[in-house]
């Protein structure tokens, strides 16, 4: 029997003031699986996101969970549901440090009566702490846990940023524009590093604009433009399909942009 | 030691709990102008029930805090639906009706004040301060209190971490009333007389003025503040307006060099650096 | 749970309004203001003060008061012109702290201390003879100079507290700095007024007590002419909003505060001026009541400062129109209650209105628009 997709979209529209920001969108990502979200700018992207997470309400149209709906459901029920995400401009706690930033990431893991209430701070050897570095460390983060974040790296800033996400131990995680701002070499090491991630049913859906990046990491994609789906299906199609290639060449786009790279 | 010496640590002892009180609702992003009306329901209530319903003191000092731990945490729902400079006001305002309402009420003696006719010594004061020091600095490092400390970062992303963040910003409402309160008691056990008229806006503001300037990021910052607004006027053995002028210099000094407060995050961990391999 | 439509780091960072809990409120007004900004794009359009809430409440207002005279006689309309008086004093400091917080997100506590400078250092000319060349006009000059040295005393202020950069604090407390260090300026001010011309009430005297009879009521001069005065301090400075090119940048800066730069609006510049407007507003009311009343003391601004933030919560907190009538109706209010009950649990009262409006109701009793349309 197949189980439920980790997410479905149907129908989904949004409405910003009689602009349709998105307009009926319907997909499923399969438990398991890994799925880009592309289009050019101003698709949509980020609002989806925003519609998922639960930062925005939905105008029409269901959000499914593991087959639960959860579009009416507040953004921390969605978290504890199993959702999770890093946003597409860095928004780690800049007065925290980074093993901080990360551990907060366990939050609804660790919000017992018990563990909230246990000096989390001088327990050293807990195992939120350890579990914490180890995932620091396996990301290839290699600073002082204790240091602030605010003066580390952006691409540093950014990997934390994923690692934060990945502690709720989520069932799906959803990453906006995580290799923006990388140079090539990180963005490698940080697809390396998602695909040795991927437990049992963790199942991913990516924002980005590096093709190469989407190619590398996931198997199926999701093509937006203003606000409408135009594509869905293995990544390997995306650059042949027709619509997609009108979206982003025709709007006075120069055609020779590299094989690479799209927008 | 010299009744001018206890005088003073008295004051501190009292100054300290009050501080820490407002530094736990600003350490979770919530600035609150109205902590004399919370230290004047700690003072009536255990100066009422100690001395009109004759409550052993310890009983009283307890029940006071927590009768301000409940107002903490009742009038934190309404407060809670403002933000920012609506909350300074919305605080604030609760402090004058608190002061106002024990102005005009006979019971608690209105305009003439309430005489307290029971005495706490001093190192009553001072193991409570301790105590709430301790309280404190243990509560910023549990969960919870990285909690307060993210949803004063990011409310928007703390809750996409799965922070209940209305429920954090409610206990720190309550925990702060409960510290603000039993300041309150003590000041009326210790002091011997309360009037409505010393809960006044002055007292919310210098109080407020101590915990930003120590600093909000850890919980070392109160202690700095209350040491710098009580100690360092008996360095300036000049005449009163001119010592409050110094502090108004001082604190316009500090607001635009160093508005982080004297205590920072990153002040604690160079510190516990040089003093050996205790950080890190 | 709190609502946050269209509001992320980059956009309308002030947009943290008291109105938060209804997550579909601010979601279509999130949704109006990206509708409006993909359509307007230098975001300034014109200020289109609703007029029908306080124009009702100011019907109201005049029919109440008509009632009253009629009912009451001379009494009442003695009592409703001394309120008016004051209501105007209050209407033009809760006009400044209204001003101040539509535009720069800033509750400046000094603005009660510009009211009580000027007082002060009139009175400190007048009596230390340094104006004795203005001969009769004295007392006039002093108050001129009352009113300047409030608004160098603003500008200090601003250089002191107010910079309009990026705070590094970044966090919820953040809009704090401001506020305090205006509170310490609120401390310094206070003691070099105590230091130099000592704690004492004082008399300031004005050669003139004449009066008109109107309709069997009397009104002093210096009442009518300071009623006058105030409405014509606020109407120009509700048209300097609307219609000059200062006045839209203020407005760009209240919709806009992260963002104004970028819209074109030399924030550098124009942000002095709300202090200098600040200063004005309130050296003119300090210069009023000083007239008026004849007393002045360290302590004038006390009070005054007080009212003025209720009226200001009573009419919305941002609004011009709003602080106007919030003004009038705490200034009547204060007198009939006065001369009907006694005594002071109006603060009290006042303030317990206050939280209810500010947590229940920010947009005040009379809803008038904010000086940043859509801000709150």
């Amino acid at each position: 029997m197949a189980a439920e997709p980790a997410l479905t979209l149907d129908g989904v529209t949004k409405r910003f003031g009689g602009l349709a920001v998105t307009q009926d969108i319907r997909f499923a990502v399969p438990i398991g699986t890994r799925t880009a979200l592309i289009g050019p700018n101003g698709a949509g992207k980020t609002t989806l996101f925003n519609l998922i997470s639960g930062v925005y309400k939905i105008d029409a149209g269901r959000i499914l969970l593991d087959g639960r709906p959860i579009q009416d459901l507040p953004p921390r029920k969605r978290v504890q549901a199993g959702l999770s995400r890093s946003f597409q401009n860095i928004r780690l706690m800049p007065h925290l440090s980074v093993i901080e930033n990360i551990m907060l990431g366990q939050h609804t893991q660790a919000s017992d009566v018990r563990s909230l209430l246990s000096p989390l701070a001088w327990q050293r050897k807990s195992r939120w702490r350890a579990e914490a570095v180890d995932s620091m460390r396996r990301a290839g983060i290699d600073v002082d846990p204790d240091a602030p974040v605010s003066g580390l790296p952006y691409g540093l800033r950014k990997k934390i940023e994923v690692v934060r996400a990945l502690m709720s131990r989520p069932r799906l995680l959803m990453l906006d524009e995580p290799a923006a701002g990388l140079n090539p070499r990180e963005t490698v090491e940080l697809s390396a590093f998602l695909k040795s991630v991927a437990w049992d049913g963790l199942t991913m859906l990516v924002v980005e604009h590096d093709m190469s990046f989407v190619h590398d990491l996931c198997d199926r994609t999701v093509v937006l433009n203003f606000g409408r789906m135009i594509y869905d299906g293995p990544t390997s199609g995306v650059q042949d399909d027709a619509q997609v290639r009108e979206a982003y060449l025709g709007s006075r786009r120069v055609a020779a942009k590299g094989a690479g790279r799209v927008a | 030691m010299s009744g001018y010496l206890s005088g003073v640590l008295a004051i501190f002892c009292i100054n300290l709990i009050f501080a820490y009180g407002i530094f736990v609702t600003a350490a979770a992003g919530q600035i609150n102008l109205g902590g004399a009306g919370f230290q004047a329901i700690g003072a009536y209530a255990a100066g009422w029930l100690g001395s009109t319903m004759g409550t052993p003191i310890w009983f009283s000092i307890v029940a006071a805090a927590l009768i301000a731990a409940l107002v903490g945490f009742l009038i934190s729902f309404p407060v809670l639906r403002t933000r920012g400079v609506y909350m300074v006001l919305a605080t604030f305002a609760f402090g004058e009706v608190v002061a106002g309402f024990l102005l005009h009420t006979d019971v608690f003696g209105g305009a003439m004040g309430m005489v307290v006719p029971l005495h706490v010594e001093l190192w009553v004061l001072v193991v409570s301060s301790i105590a709430v020091t301790l309280v404190a600095f243990y509560l910023m490092a549990t969960r919870l209190g990285l909690s307060m400390r993210a949803v004063n970062d990011d409310e928007d992303a703390a809750i996409v971490m799965g922070v209940n963040v209305r429920a954090v910003q409610v206990a720190a409402f309550t925990i702060g009333g409960a510290f603000t309160g039993l300041s309150g008691a003590l000041y009326a056990l210790n002091f011997g007389f309360v009037e409505a008229q010393y809960f006044n806006a002055l007292l919310s503001i210098y109080i407020l003025l101590y915990v930003l300037i120590g600093g909000t990021q850890t919980a070392w910052g109160p202690l700095a503040g209350t040491v710098f607004f009580t100690m360092l006027p008996e360095l300036f053995r000049v005449g009163g307006s001119a010592r409050y002028l110094i502090f108004g210099i001082l604190i316009v000094l500090m607001m635009a060099l160093r508005p982080e407060g004297i205590i920072t995050r990153g002040l604690v961990r160079g510190l516990s650096f040089r003093g050996g391999a205790r950080g890190g | 749970m709190t609502g946050f439509a269209a509001r992320d780091k980059g956009l309308g960072g002030h947009s943290r309004n008291a109105d938060a809990p209804d997550p579909r409120r601010t979601r279509r007004r999130g949704g109006k203001r990206l509708a409006r900004a993909m359509s307007d794009p230098t975001g300034v359009a014109a200020a289109r003060i609703s007029l029908p809430a306080p124009a009702i409440a100011a019907a109201i207002l005049v029919v109440l008061i008509g009632l009253g005279v009629a009912i009451g006689g001379k009494v009442i309309a003695h009592q409703v012109v001394s309120g008016l008086l004051l209501g105007a004093i209050y209407m033009t400091v809760a006009v400044a702290f209204t001003l101040t917080i539509g535009v720069l997100n800033f509750l400046n506590f000094t603005i009660p201390t510009l009211f009580m400078l000027t007082g002060m250092a009139a009175w400190g000319l007048l009596s230390g003879g340094y104006l004795t060349l203005a001969g009769r006009g004295a007392w006039l000059a002093a108050l001129a100079i009352g009113v300047a040295v409030a608004v160098i005393a603003s500008l200090v202020v601003e250089r002191f507290t107010f910079r309009y950069l990026k705070m590094k604090h970044g966090d919820a407390t953040e809009h704090a700095i401001p506020l305090v260090s205006s509170l310490g300026f609120l401390i310094i001010f206070e003691n070099l007024v105590l230091i130099t011309l000592g704690s004492d009430s004082q008399r300031f005297a004005v050669p003139f007590a004449a009066d008109l009879h109107v309709a069997g009521i009397v009104v002093g001069v210096p009442q009518l002419v300071s009623c006058v005065l105030a409405v014509a301090v606020v109407a120009a400075l509700s048209f300097v909003l609307k219609r000059t090119k200062v006045g839209r940048a203020l407005r760009t800066i209240a919709e806009n505060p992260d963002t104004a730069s970028l819209l074109g609006v030399d924030v550098g510049r124009v942000v002095p001026v709300v202090f200098i407007l600040t200063g004005l507003l309130a050296g003119v009311a300090g210069a009023l009541f000083t007239v008026n009343y004849g007393d002045v003391s360290p302590f004038m601004g006390d009070n005054v400062g007080t009212k003025a933030i209720a009226a200001m919560v009573l009419g919305g907190v941002g609004s011009i129109w709003g602080a106007i009538a919030g003004g009038l109706v705490v200034g009547l209010a204060e007198t009939l209650s006065i001369q009907f009950f006694g005594g002071d649990s109006v603060a009290m009262t006042v303030w317990g209105l206050v939280l209810v409006i500010i947590v229940l109701r920010p947009k005040g009793l009379f809803g008038g628009a904010p000086i940043g349309k859509g801000k709150m």
